[in-house]
């Protein structure tokens, strides 16, 4: 099993070609769209690469699960994820960290999730086994 | 050369505009891989003619109306070549008839070919085009009819305009990985789809209105589809060129 620093390393590279951004512009804790300026095709990219990058399959949906509440009202509440929705969360993303979210959990800022951490955490979980 | 050892997919290329392109791929050194779906007569002429003159080419029968064709061709001329350059989305059919008569099957047809023919080549290009090679042209066959209006073709236009809209949407996408997406729209050529059309106004058509004073050819088209597959067309993506010799400029000559 590769360490955490292999992981981050292989995952910069990844992100170096995807999104054509400096090497040192991707720390542990850069946000993809915030600061790393991804736009919604380079997040399939992102996964394409991983997938190629590590030779493991990544189910549509199980990193970025972007559609996760478009429109469910189960899940928001006043433009805010709601305690469904954040269980729901939590549930399809284990390998997130949520506790910031909590704070401020509105739906737009549910895109800060995807960090270049939540993708190294994940990637920990899944080549783990 | 303008194309050498690039891979293009042409459909509906055994007949009309769609066999002019063939040709004028290969001529340009690409290997070009080309839809029918029942002239195989034509098909395999056209196989030996491109094959004697020192190209690359294959045929592939498939209905470009059914969703699983695109991917089993796509997939076939990846195992070929491995990659894919060039898409060029030119199957397409008429059924003309009176709205109000016509039949659903008619629209349908018109429709499943025109419109989710090119929906389902593009889908089965689009990976392989933007995230492994980060290059590609799509060129779809539009017609100046998606614009300017004939009676009894409803179904057709609606299917036309609905290429050239999907066109301009795909190109929003695909642009940040270098694919470009446009669309040809030729006016009256001579092919067996506009024989019906020819024979009874061809000449009216040629000497009143088309500034040109003459209907297309094949070739007319195959040329601007080389132009946009080509190196000099490589900053040019989200358009409907207009191929018609001035007929939509609406001038009838005195
Ligand atoms: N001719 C014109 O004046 C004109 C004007 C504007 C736009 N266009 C457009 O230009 C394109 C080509 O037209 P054309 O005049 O060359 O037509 P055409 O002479 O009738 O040839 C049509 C071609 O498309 C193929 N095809 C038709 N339906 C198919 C299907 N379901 N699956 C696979 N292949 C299919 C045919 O294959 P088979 O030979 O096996 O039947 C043939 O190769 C069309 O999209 C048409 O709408 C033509």
């Amino acid at each position: 099993m590769p360490t955490e620093q292999e992981i981050f390393e292989k995952v910069r590279t990844t992100l170096v070609d995807a999104l054509n951004v400096d090497d040192d512009e991707v720390k542990l804790q850069s946000r993809l769209r915030g600061d790393l300026n991804a736009e919604s095709i380079d997040f399939l990219d992102i996964v394409f690469r991983l997938e190629k990058q590590f030779g493991v399959k990544i189910p549509r949906e199980e990193l970025f699960p972007e559609s996760i509440f478009q429109g469910d009202p189960n899940f928001v509440t006043d433009g805010k994820v709601n305690e469904g929705g954040l269980k729901e969360l939590q549930e399809r993303m284990p390998f997130a960290d949520l506790s910031d979210f909590r704070k401020d959990p509105r739906l737009e800022k549910m895109e800060d999730l995807f960090t270049v951490e939540l993708i190294v955490n994940y990637l920990k979980k899944k080549l783990g086994g | 050369m303008l194309l050498k050892d690039q891979v293009a997919l042409v459909t509906g290329g055994s007949r009309g505009i769609g066999k002019a392109i063939v040709q004028a791929l290969a001529r340009e050194g690409a290997k070009v891989a080309f839809v029918y779906r029942g002239s195989q007569q034509a098909a395999e002429e056209l196989e030996k003619e491109i094959t004697a003159a020192g190209g690359t080419t294959k045929a592939w029968q498939a209905d470009v109306s059914d969703p699983e064709a695109a991917k089993r061709v796509v997939g076939g001329v990846m195992a070929d070549w491995g990659r894919v350059d060039i898409l060029v989305n030119n199957a397409g059919v008429i059924r003309d008839g009176l709205f109000i008569r016509m039949d659903p099957e008619n629209w349908k047809t018109v429709l499943n070919t025109n419109l989710d023919g090119t929906f389902y080549f593009c889908r089965a290009v689009a990976e392989q085009m933007a995230l492994r090679q980060r290059s590609g042209r799509i060129i779809n066959v539009s017609s100046v009819a998606a614009d300017h209006v004939n009676a009894g073709q409803t179904n057709y236009a609606a299917s036309k305009g609905a290429v050239n809209a999907f066109t301009r949407a795909l190109a929003v996408e695909l642009g940040s990985r270098s694919v470009t997406v446009n669309a040809v729209a030729p006016g009256f050529i001579e092919t067996d789809m506009s024989e019906a059309v020819r024979n009874k106004a061809g000449d009216f058509i040629a000497k009143k209105l088309v500034p040109l004073r003459r209907l297309g050819k094949p070739e007319d088209i195959a040329g601007v589809v080389v132009f946009l597959a080509g190196p000099a067309g490589a900053y040019v993506t989200g358009q409907v060129i207009t191929v018609d010799g001035g007929l939509s400029l609406g001038a009838v000559t005195a």
